[in-house]
């Protein structure tokens, strides 16, 4: 079995929709790894600028939407979130679970399409649909926040959106490629 | 680095509470005050204290819950209560009312823009604190009063299909294995010079060089996956509706908290839309004691 035939049949022999035994594991992992990195950079959280943090998580997350779909990224970012706010002691805030539940879920959405885990051009492309997960989600955990925490608009979009939108950016494009490649190789040698 | 449940039983009345009646409780109190969007501090005052005194209850002990309440404590004074004192915005437009007397103004020479602090500023940055400290200090508890255990069971009794319960329910069985693996892989990158209190690089070279944790963690993560999944396939999972080994009831307390929250829930709704309470306004006692 060469490699692009041994990623398909690992990802890509069930339906984008599909909500059965594959999912409930791989959300279920998707979301325990999301909270332990999230509550890991609690601890050690990296040097960044201004208010902008780094979340080494997020690049786990999307690689989770990628490779197992929407309903694994959305399980795992919901969960995951609440998972990582709650064994840090924070609460539960449903807003931005469900905003890391959306910012899994869009890049899913190409699950189907990405059949060769190693290639630039899809690589790419995964990286493009991460980011667009990372402004959806971001959007909405932090517009909901108006009603929420009683913030008004530039609050939002200043204080809140953009710091996460550009700190995700940066630690998905760099960690989702070494992800997909070294997924590619595990598959690969699994042969299933 | 050890991974620790903040949860410890505790003998409580929180505690003896149905975790799903907690979660309905939480709900009525953010939609309350969110949906009508209840500034009046009439109602927001007696909200905070029905908080606050769920939390008391719940006797967490301060060594557990300090680090927590301090994070929450920089979020709700600093960040929403200085912007909500500074700026006026994210309530209602009679909160940058004109004729508010000012308390202290900073202007650019020559011009109209500075910074100006009214009342009125004054009043909803308090009430601000308090509508969130509301929703907060209920959230906080979970984690130090809800047994992680029974997340799975009470999300499945909350009628969540078996899939989503039992996506809750492995996560978080998986939450402390994954935790041990990235302690191991730590120690053993660590034993290879890498020191990830000390990477070097711009912020490109830095998070790349986190690479050697996530990776060989996330990679072993998905080949248990599989094996998850042929032991579940094995035991025909997914293919009829499964049985519980847990089982919830309520009690007569749950009922109670649960008619409380909704009868919450109602009364803000009622009181805002039916007879126009609620809204923002300065009482004359804070206007007469703040202007002297």
């Amino acid at each position: 079995m060469n490699d692009r035939s041994a990623m398909n049949s690992a990802m890509n022999d069930n339906s984008t929709w599909e909500f059965g035994t594959r999912q409930v594991v791989y959300g279920a992992i998707g979301a325990a790894l999301y909270g332990v990195f999230s509550w890991a950079t609690n601890f050690f959280p990296l040097p960044a600028a201004g208010n902008i943090t780094f979340r080494p998580a997020v690049a786990v997350l999307i690689f989770f939407g990628v490779a197992y779909g929407p309903i694994v990224g959305l399980l795992a970012g919901l969960i995951g979130n609440t998972l990582g706010d709650l064994i840090s002691g924070f609460g539960f805030y449903w807003n931005w679970s469900l905003g890391s539940g959306l910012m899994g879920m869009v890049p899913g959405l190409i699950m189907a399409s990405i059949t060769d885990f190693k290639d630039r051009s899809q690589i790419i492309k995964a990286v493009g649909w991460g980011t667009l997960g990372i402004v959806v989600g971001m959007l909405f955990a932090s517009l909901t926040e108006m009603f929420t925490g009683g913030i008004d608009l530039s609050t939002a979009l200043v204080g809140y959106f953009t710091p996460a939108v550009i700190g995700n950016i940066v630690v998905t494009a760099i960690l989702l490629p070494i992800l997909m490649i070294a997924f590619a190789g595990v598959a690969a040698r699994r042969g299933r | 680095m050890l991974v620790t449940w903040k949860y410890r039983p505790r003998n409580t009345f929180i505690q003896r509470l149905d975790p799903r009646t907690r979660f309905i409780f939480l709900a009525c109190i953010i939609f309350a005050l969110t949906i009508p969007e209840i500034w009046d501090y009439r109602i927001l005052v007696p909200l905070f204290l029905l908080s606050l005194t769920q939390f008391l209850m719940a006797r967490i002990e301060w060594k557990d819950i300090r680090w927590p309440l301090f994070f929450v404590s920089i979020l709700v004074f600093f960040i929403i209560g200085l912007n909500g004192l500074l700026s006026g915005r994210g309530g209602p437009s009679t909160v940058n009312d004109p004729n508010s007397p000012i308390l202290f103004q900073a202007l650019i020479p020559g011009t109209t823009w500075g910074l100006t602090v009214t009342v009125s500023k004054l009043w909803f940055a308090m009430n601000q604190v308090l509508r969130i400290l509301s929703m907060a200090l209920p959230a906080i508890l979970i984690p130090y009063t809800m047994d992680p255990n029974i997340y799975g069971t009470a999300f499945k009794q909350l009628r969540a299909s078996d899939q989503v319960a039992f996506t809750m329910d492995l996560a978080f069985r998986f939450f402390p294995t994954f935790t041990r693996d990235l302690t191991i892989t730590m120690d053993a990158q660590r034993a290879r010079r890498y020191e990830m209190d000390k990477l070097k690089g711009g912020l490109i070279a830095k998070i790349s060089k986190l690479a050697p944790l996530i990776i060989p963690v996330t990679m072993q993560s998905t080949v248990t996956g599989e094996e998850v999944i042929d032991a579940m396939d094995l035991r025909a999972f997914g293919t009829a509706p499964r049985t519980w080994l847990k089982k919830l009831k309520y009690a007569p307390r749950d009922y109670l908290i649960i008619g409380l929250g909704v009868a919450i829930f109602i009364t803000c709704c009622v009181l805002k839309w039916g007879f126009g309470i609620g809204g923002f306004f300065v009482p004359d006692f804070f206007l007469n004691a703040v202007t002297g």
